[in-house]
């Protein structure tokens, strides 16, 4: 089931999970990633807050990224320094303009049904880059309280 | 995710249980499809036991809201754990979601 190019690093506190474009193939590896930083004691809140931006990088990566090319690959890294943790998430499709997402909060999108997953990534993270024209996006959540923008998720 | 229906009168409980993630909202959609196809118009869906959910399990739930709204019906939610309640906030869902705190308050909403 699992069978993947699976690489998991360890190296004071960086490491990384790489995948093929397959979506059955995601919460085995955010299951790996997450157990990687049960022991920083986060919030539960903090915790749901990265397993959903991961899971959402991923499922885009794979989704719009690779347009499922089973034979292109997704890369995630994460590295967790003294008051951040930073996860990078890769794929090896063309990229997207991430501000041609329209807003999926403005009341003339609510109810479409795309475009909620950047915005929520955004939303959730502190400090969110993508680069290689969109077909990476590197995404930090402050894990110092003092340094967080917290709380983003209450923002009107 | 699991999903479990009760009947109270006219009114269809669905009563979701985990996660719901893009691995498993075609299997959430399937069963709004056959409530849909029952023609129930009154569906209070029960976040109790919800732990997490993902985009692709919000857009399912707008895909009900319209489906429902177009013949007629109403959708309720209630028993949103509070980080999952965040999430519709964020999104801004709670606006166009009936978000209730009680299930007496959304049976009664219905």
């Amino acid at each position: 089931m699992f069978k993947l190019v699976n690489s998991l690093h360890f190296l004071n506190m960086n490491f990384s999970e790489r995948i093929f474009s397959r979506l059955e193939l995601i919460p085995d590896c955010i299951e790996k990633l997450i157990k990687k930083i049960k022991h920083l004691s986060l919030a539960e809140e903090e915790l749901f807050d990265i397993k959903l931006c991961l899971q959402e990088a991923l499922v885009n990566a794979v989704k719009h990224g690779n347009k499922f090319d089973t034979n292109l690959e997704v890369e995630c890294s994460i590295e967790v320094l003294d008051d951040r943790l930073t996860i990078q998430v890769k794929d090896q499709g063309a990229g997207f303009d991430e501000q041609a997402v329209p807003c999926p909060a403005h009341t003339e999108n609510l109810t479409k049904t795309s475009g909620r997953g950047v915005y929520l990534i955004k939303k959730l993270m502190d400090e969110v880059k993508y680069f290689d024209r969109g077909s990476g996006v590197k995404m930090t959540k402050f894990i110092n309280k003092e340094n967080s923008r917290e709380p983003k998720r209450r923002e009107a | 995710m699991n999903l479990k229906e009760e009947k109270r009168n006219d009114i269809t409980i669905c009563k979701l249980e985990g996660e719901i993630t893009i691995n498993n909202s075609a299997e959430l959609r399937k069963a709004f499809d056959l409530i849909i196809k029952r023609n129930e118009k009154k569906v209070l869906a029960d976040f109790t036991a919800v732990s997490y959910i993902d985009s692709s399990g919000l857009a399912t739930l707008i895909e009900m809201f319209q489906r429902l709204k177009k013949i007629g019906g109403r959708l309720r939610f209630y028993g949103l754990d509070q980080k999952i309640k965040n999430i519709f906030e964020v999104t801004k869902l709670h606006k166009l979601f009936d978000i209730c705190d009680t299930q007496e308050s959304a049976l009664k909403d219905l």
